[in-house]
């Protein structure tokens, strides 16, 4: 993998050369407290040193709402179209969800491959950026707190430059066309990023132990923990919303009011939804809240274990941040691990 | 394919729900045109109060006896009956004190002139008759509205979000109200449809379309009363819009969490 560095006083200079690769987004601070991906256009509006945005990425690829198709009686059925050569680049991705993306590209390009994914997502260039682990972040419990694919570039803090390694050939273009403000590595860079590599490993402030769970979550099936996390749960799906690797849909139709046209949508479902496994004849088999509570939990670290080797929870802290009742997955995590030491 | 007949009724209400029909501009012609409308007095003249009707959309709640009457009526004349409005589907502001005896109320609001008509507590329309399909918000929201009508054009019922406005608010990336500013926002408890529209203004959800299904009020007031309201403050915001929703009752939260 070719490694560069780029001063930190040459990024502004960098980011206006890469509009021309595609619009970039970015980071930037909405509210007091909160970050999302947003359009931007200059270094000045990224928010370099954002922990999570409220969204991850998958909003790009798949939409919270979209039209999957517009039908009509007469004419049949056409996709909408989108515009195919639009490119983007999305910059300051941290390694949970650049995880999360290659989880979702798992998911997405299996038996069934998704189109309507994979057409934005061929579309979109992905500049990682390293972080320093708050007090939500897991990533190293998960084994998602550094990437070694899943991006054209990744840029790398060692204090006064980015060490950047190339990942892509588009990334290397990247690279090449603004080859003024790029540096060669020297001994000295090498070492500061093993130093800072150690560093940030060290600066982890929450830990779970995951390897062996899926097995203790079979032996805790019945816990009174989701009894106990089911009381708690508003079922407001924020969660699922928030998930970088949750890709569960609804799919219905809306109608037109000439009786005979309409469009064919999808937007985000989440397990903890009441009515998420309501079947026709009216039984709904979770129909109590811990349940669905449970099959979260459990489908995130022991049902997509089994189908894809590894879980999908890329310890990006979100579901923490953001759930209103304030559950916290390393608390359920030890709760049940701590009930089968006992 | 004929054309359903329709009749558009308020009851008790502030008529905002109508009005959100005559303000459908750009798809006014098209419902024109796909529904036999029989009664709709706020928009036309030459109304028909006894042709029987293939839908009846029903404003506002009941309070008066001589409502119940023409309630039971509209459910015997129509084949559906559709609730538009959180005052129908759940009593609406006006139910929000109905703990007060009515003739003290009627006494102090209306002094003597009070003597001169009935009330009774005001209530949801399915506390009286079958409803086939309840579209809430304070007021309805025009696509919801045009999403049933189109529905109901193609003999089926609508399918309306049942998640809570949290969903919308995330999808929509507005910062948590709840988290980021301890305000006391219903988003949680409170039925989609609306897009999250007071977060987007930075104001917190009042709860104006009326509870989820599953309404987790007990777990949504431990937090706020964390977050330093007391339970006045959260009485008073889970009975403004819902009071007759069980589960927004003050009475059972307060028990289920010690309190």
């Amino acid at each position: 993998m070719k490694i560069v560095k780029l001063p930190k006083k040459n990024l502004a200079e960098f980011i206006g050369h890469l509009n021309s690769f595609g619009q970039i987004h970015a980071p930037v601070k909405r509210g007091e407290k909160s970050f999302v991906f947003a359009p931007v256009t200059e270094l000045t509006e990224i928010e370099l040193n954002c922990n999570r945005t409220i969204l991850p990425l998958k909003k790009y690829f798949f939409k919270p709402v979209e039209t999957m198709f517009n039908f009509c009686a007469q004419k049949g059925y056409e996709v909408p179209v989108e515009e195919q050569d639009k490119k983007y680049i999305i910059f300051g991705v941290h390694p949970c969800d650049i995880h999360g993306l290659k989880i979702l590209d798992m998911v997405f390009s299996g038996r069934y491959v998704d189109s309507y994914y994979f057409a934005r997502r061929r579309r979109a260039l992905i500049i990682g950026l390293d972080c320093t682990p708050d007090e939500l972040c897991f990533c190293r419990s998960t084994g998602t707190d550094f990437v070694d694919s899943g991006f054209d570039l990744f840029l790398s803090d060692i204090d006064d430059s980015y060490l950047v390694r190339v990942g892509t050939s588009i990334g290397d273009d990247m690279v090449t066309a603004a080859d003024s403000l790029f540096r060669e590595v020297e001994k000295e860079d090498r070492e500061k990023y093993k130093a800072k590599s150690i560093q940030r490993r060290e600066s982890f402030q929450t830990e779970i132990q995951l390897q062996d769970f899926p097995g203790i979550m079979d032996l805790e099936y019945e816990s009174q923990v989701w009894e106990e996390v089911g009381e708690e749960c508003l079922s407001c799906g924020t969660c699922s919303m928030v998930c970088p690797t949750c890709y569960c849909y609804a799919v219905f139709d809306e109608l037109n009011l000439d009786a005979e046209s309409g469009q064919r949508k999808r937007r985000w479902d989440s397990c903890l939804f009441k009515d998420y496994a309501l079947v026709a004849g009216g039984h709904n088999f979770r129909a109590e809240r811990s349940s669905r509570v449970k099959n979260r939990f459990f489908h995130k670290q022991r049902g997509f274990v089994t189908q894809y080797g590894r879980p999908s929870c890329v310890g990006c802290g979100r579901c923490k941040a953001y759930c209103p009742a304030g559950i916290d997955i390393v608390e359920v995590v030890n709760k049940l691990r701590s009930q089968t030491r006992v | 394919m004929e054309k359903p007949t329709v009749g558009i009724y308020g009851l008790t209400g502030c008529a905002g729900d109508q009005l959100v029909i005559l303000n459908c501009e750009d798809e006014l012609l098209d419902i024109a045109g796909a529904l036999d409308i029989k009664f709709f007095p706020m928009a036309m003249t030459g109304n028909d109060e006894e042709c029987p009707l293939d839908i009846v959309f029903v404003e506002g709640s009941v309070v008066q006896p001589k409502e119940v009457e023409m309630l039971k009526k509209l459910r015997e004349r129509a084949k559906l009956l559709i609730a538009i409005g959180t005052c129908a589907v759940w009593g609406g502001v006006q139910a929000m004190k109905n703990e007060i005896p009515r003739d003290e109320m009627k006494r102090k609001v209306y002094g003597p002139e009070g003597k001169v008509f009935d009330v009774i507590s005001a209530q949801p329309l399915s506390n009286f008759v079958k409803v086939d399909l309840a579209i809430s918000g304070c007021p309805i929201e025009k696509e919801q509205l045009l999403h049933a009508v189109a529905s109901l054009l193609h003999g089926d019922l609508p399918r309306l979000p049942t998640y809570a406005v949290c969903t919308e608010c995330k999808m929509a990336e507005y910062p948590c109200l709840l988290l980021e500013k301890g305000q006391l926002c219903m988003g949680p408890l409170t039925v989609a449809g609306c897009k999250a529209r007071c977060p987007s203004y930075g104001q917190p959800c009042r709860g104006c379309r009326g509870p989820v299904e599953e309404a987790n009020a007990a777990s949504e007031a431990k937090l706020l009363k964390e977050k330093g309201f007391t339970w006045l403050d959260i009485q008073n915001r889970l009975r403004t819009f819902a009071a007759s929703a069980d589960s927004l009752k003050i009475e059972s939260i307060k028990e289920g969490t010690n309190a």
